[in-house]
């Protein structure tokens, strides 16, 4: 490999073809302006390997090293968040998406079938656990109807994080004190754990939602939350990503995206929806 | 009721169907079978030319929109070429779904590009230049800025002057407003400049 000769230093070279493999491999593409955090991380990625130099480590990766691509698409996904992020939206959900829903699927004693919400990505839990604590605080209706919440993520290193659910002070600081109370418990260096009951009630899932294979899995969920992620994607990556999320919806489903996204820049197949809130995209429900 | 614990098995992967099986879904009756089908036909290359045949077939815009999604994949000169015919299409859905297609294919639309700019058919130039708004090239502005300096179609101006205004800067204020005396009895395309040049000169 030309260039590439100590630890992970990348020529520009190297560079640009480590970013159309990965690109290839996720659909997450890399501008030069994030040459600096790109660098970084794989130099991490080739010092925890048994390489000693970039050209050796990314010759074993190409040769489809699973464990390998998956350390690397844990390097390179930003999994900042925090409980109750942009929680307008959540808001919505619970003041009118959800009783569309229910009125859509005849109400709600005669509805069939949980009511499916799905967080992705869901980084290291805080959105799906989010849902989970304001449908039970909030939702008058909780106790009558079935609610499903998954999340999924391309990084597994943060789903194992989902799973143990432990999170510390600047995680929750939108969370009221007396949530924390009933829903947490302490575990010790000032963080705190979800409960058993709403860690067992979201179901997680490793997941690209560019991979059309992989999200045929997912069907019939009546709101998904896909925020701040559509922004990494180059057009096609998005259109394809609108797609299977299109196909993961139920007809009239509603789609959440990040507030500084837009589906119109993307993909037509979708009906925006002006709520009190924000834009939600629906998917038509003449469409079967 | 209440929140729903977790089901232990994983759903699963639904069966995997040949590309023969595919291709023939793509005229089937349920239009969600013909959109999934589309979909999965992604890095088939032996499917291109079918997926080109569904394109001005298709009825559904969310199965040809799933179409011209897979075809973008390929972005190779000649599913360009196969999509461009589309825009001098009468429908105007089936023309601006291909124009963004094209606009997804960074590497084989611009070779397109002599052609398109060139082309007798002045609403052929108009889709040209909405392909040019949204296309991740470096030469993209370029071509825009030759397109209002030179193309003899006040419309087609001003398409190419609405595709540049979101990335204009100072040194287009000369070529913007050359385009306003070109065309001095045009009061929309003169309108268009005159909104846009305070942001442009700092003054706004």
């Amino acid at each position: 490999m030309a260039g590439a000769t100590t630890s992970g230093a990348l020529s520009d070279a190297d560079f640009d073809r480590f970013v159309e493999y990965f690109y290839k491999r996720t659909g997450i593409h890399f501008s030069s302006g994030k040459r600096y955090f790109v660098d970084k991380r794989i130099e991490t990625c080739v010092r925890n390997s048994r390489y000693d130099t970039f050209a050796s480590w990314f010759a074993a990766l190409r040769m489809n090293d699973k464990d390998m691509l998956q350390e690397l698409i844990n390097q390179l996904t930003v999994n900042e968040t925090y409980f109750l992020r942009e929680d307008y939206q959540f808001d919505a959900m619970l003041s009118t998406v959800l009783p569309n829903v229910l009125a859509a699927r005849g109400g709600v004693n005669r509805i069939v079938g949980p009511v499916k919400i799905l967080s992705l990505p869901c980084s290291t839990g805080e959105e799906p656990y989010s849902i989970a604590l304001r449908l039970l605080e909030e939702w008058e209706h909780i106790d009558h109807v079935d609610v499903e919440i998954h999340g999924a993520d391309i990084d597994s290193d943060v789903l194992a994080k989902a799973a143990h659910a432990s999170y510390g002070e600047r995680s929750l600081q939108r969370v009221p004190k007396a949530w924390v109370n009933k829903y947490f418990a302490p575990v010790g260096a000032g963080r705190y754990q979800v409960d058993e009951g709403i860690r067992s009630a979201v179901t997680l899932h490793r997941m690209n939602v560019c991979d059309t294979a992989e999200m045929r899995r997912f069907r019939d969920f009546d709101v998904i939350f896909c925020r701040n992620v559509l922004i990494y994607f180059d057009e096609l990556s998005s259109r394809r990503a609108a797609e299977n999320l299109y196909g993961a919806l139920r007809p009239g489903g509603y789609l959440f995206l990040g507030h500084s996204e837009s589906m119109s820049r993307i993909s037509p197949i979708f009906t925006p929806t002006r709520l009190p809130e924000g834009i939600v995209y629906q998917r038509p429900t003449g469409a079967k | 009721m209440g929140l729903v614990r977790k089901q232990a098995p994983e759903p699963e992967l639904p069966q995997v169907l040949d590309t023969d099986e595919l291709v023939r879904r793509l005229d089937d009756p349920d239009p969600e079978l013909r959109r999934e089908a589309a979909l999965e036909l992604a890095g088939k290359p032996e499917a291109v030319p079918e997926l080109l045949a569904r394109v001005g077939l298709e009825t559904e815009p969310r199965v040809r929109d799933a179409v011209l999604t897979t075809l973008a994949g390929h972005d190779s000169e000649a599913v360009a070429a196969g999509l461009a015919v589309h825009l001098a299409s009468d429908e105007a859905g089936l023309r601006t779904a291909v124009a963004e297609a094209l606009a997804s294919m960074p590497v084989s639309t611009p070779a397109l590009l002599p052609s398109l700019l060139a082309a007798p058919d002045h609403d052929v130039r108009v889709m040209t230049a909405m392909v040019l708004a949204d296309l991740p090239h470096p030469e993209a502005k370029s071509w825009l800025v030759q397109m209002i300096a030179e193309d003899p179609h006040p419309n087609v101006v001003t398409a190419a002057i609405d595709a540049l205004l979101p990335a204009a800067s100072a040194e287009h204020i000369g070529v913007l407003e050359a385009a306003v005396l070109r065309f001095p009895d045009d009061p929309f395309l003169a309108f268009t400049v005159r909104a846009a040049l305070p942001r442009l000169t700092g003054t706004a």
